[in-house]
């Protein structure tokens, strides 16, 4: 072994010094302070220093080649695409199950949907209609809606669940990148339609409905502000 | 997977394409979850350091043309400062949400100048043993253990500016050993 011993001390001014060293430390996390702070802030502005930086990095990753990798659990990547990408659209083969847990209340619905098609307009069958099941892990609540963007409303069953006094749920369509838009708080009685605004009849296939706990009369701010209950986005029926 | 591979999946993630990062994940997240298991020595830290790893990956996806580095010396050397960062904020008592661990940054080396091989760890190696016992184990312990200059010191029984001065010099004289081997 060639080592040299640690000397005792050595003075401050024999300490190497530049650019180099200070990319090195970086690289090591040696660096801490206002040291830190100063060279992380050159290294945005500094493409020389960045590049000493990458040499550092580039050297000193080689002692990471000798570390055997690992599979990580399953579940991490899981939890790591829903942190990022939201909640993963379930295919719509697992999503079945709900209709047919539901059949009674499903072709209810379906036959109450019927009716109201065999109206004085005449069935609709031009367009593609989607429904989801809004279940409450919090409350005991649970409603089925149809979207039906051809005729510009949602119909909605509310199979279970009743409001708290002086409070009201209210009904909510959310599309990626725009705030929720309320549909009304949910009249008393188990069925119900609600018109869909005109703006969301184009992307009713990306609508996800949300049913929030607000006072009575439904949210003051035109926001949600209490607890959201239960949100499903819509399948194609 | 190869490296322009790897290159290319990060240039896909870098436009925001999803399937491209669930490959990515894929190919690459045994080494990733393996140096932070090496760093922390905990799985469940080791867990949460390489989602946060895989967080700043996508966000940053789109630095990494201009950075300069191979793509798995990037991959690795995110996950690396993550872990090393969280072990620092778990020592601390807190973790500092803030700061983004990516030591990462600007243009000005050519991709080629930084290519990693295998032949380049093996080099690294040597050039680590020819520093002597102690000077190797400081380097490892600050790279792969977050040790700081005030724990090397106190490790090795010396001052503070001595370990300073004689760890930077051993960096040195590793430069020096890769660039001439």
């Amino acid at each position: 072994m060639t080592d040299t011993p640690i000397p005792d001390d050595l003075p401050d001014d024999e300490m190497p010094q530049g650019d180099d060293l200070l990319a090195a430390e970086l690289a090591m996390s040696l660096l801490e302070g206002e040291e830190l702070a100063q060279a992380r802030q050159r290294l945005g502005l500094d493409p020389q220093f960045a590049a000493l930086v990458a040499g550092w990095q580039t050297r000193l990753v080689a002692m990471a080649e000798g570390i055997d990798p690992v599979r990580p659990p399953r579940r991490l990547r899981k939890r790591l695409l829903k942190s990022l990408f939201g909640a993963a659209r379930v295919p719509l083969s697992q999503r079945l199950w709900v209709w047919k847990g539901l059949t009674l209340a499903a072709v209810s619905l379906a036959a109450y949907l019927g009716i109201q098609q065999l109206g004085p307009e005449g069935p609709d069958t031009s367009g593609t209609v989607f429904a989801t099941q809004l279940s409450s892990d919090i409350v005991p609540l649970q409603v089925l809606a149809v979207l039906d963007p051809a005729r510009g409303d949602i119909s909605l069953s509310r199979v279970a669940g009743t409001e708290a006094a002086g409070r009201a749920f209210e009904l909510w369509a959310i599309v990626p990148d725009a705030a929720p838009v309320s549909l009304g708080v949910l009249p008393a009685g188990d069925r119900m339609r609600v018109v869909l605004p005109a703006d969301l009849r184009g992307r009713a296939a990306d609508i996800t409905l949300a049913i929030s706990d607000e006072p009575a009369g439904g949210s003051p701010t035109g926001a949600p502000t209490g607890e959201v209950l239960a949100a499903g986005p819509v399948t194609e029926l | 997977m190869e490296r322009e591979e790897v290159e290319l999946l990060i240039g896909r993630v870098a436009l925001s394409d999803r399937a491209a990062f669930t490959k990515l994940y894929d190919a690459t997240s045994a080494k990733l979850f393996g140096v932070c298991l090496r760093v922390l020595n905990n799985r469940a830290a080791a867990e949460d350091a390489m989602q946060d790893s895989y967080v700043k990956i996508w966000k940053n996806a789109g630095r990494y043309q201009a950075n300069g580095l191979s793509p798995m010396t990037w991959l690795i050397t995110i996950a690396r400062n993550t872990a090393i960062d969280r072990l620092r904020a778990t020592r601390k008592g807190h973790i500092d949400v803030e700061t983004p661990g990516l030591e990462l940054a600007a243009a000005g080396a050519s991709p080629e100048q930084f290519a990693i091989a295998t032949s380049e760890a093996q080099r690294l190696v040597g050039c680590l043993d020819g520093l002597g016992e102690d000077r190797g184990a400081a380097v490892r312990g600050a790279y792969l253990d977050g040790q700081s200059y005030a724990e090397l010191a106190e490790t090795f029984s010396v001052p503070l500016n001595t370990m300073r001065t004689w760890l930077r010099r051993g960096l040195l004289a590793l430069k020096d050993c890769m660039r001439n081997d």
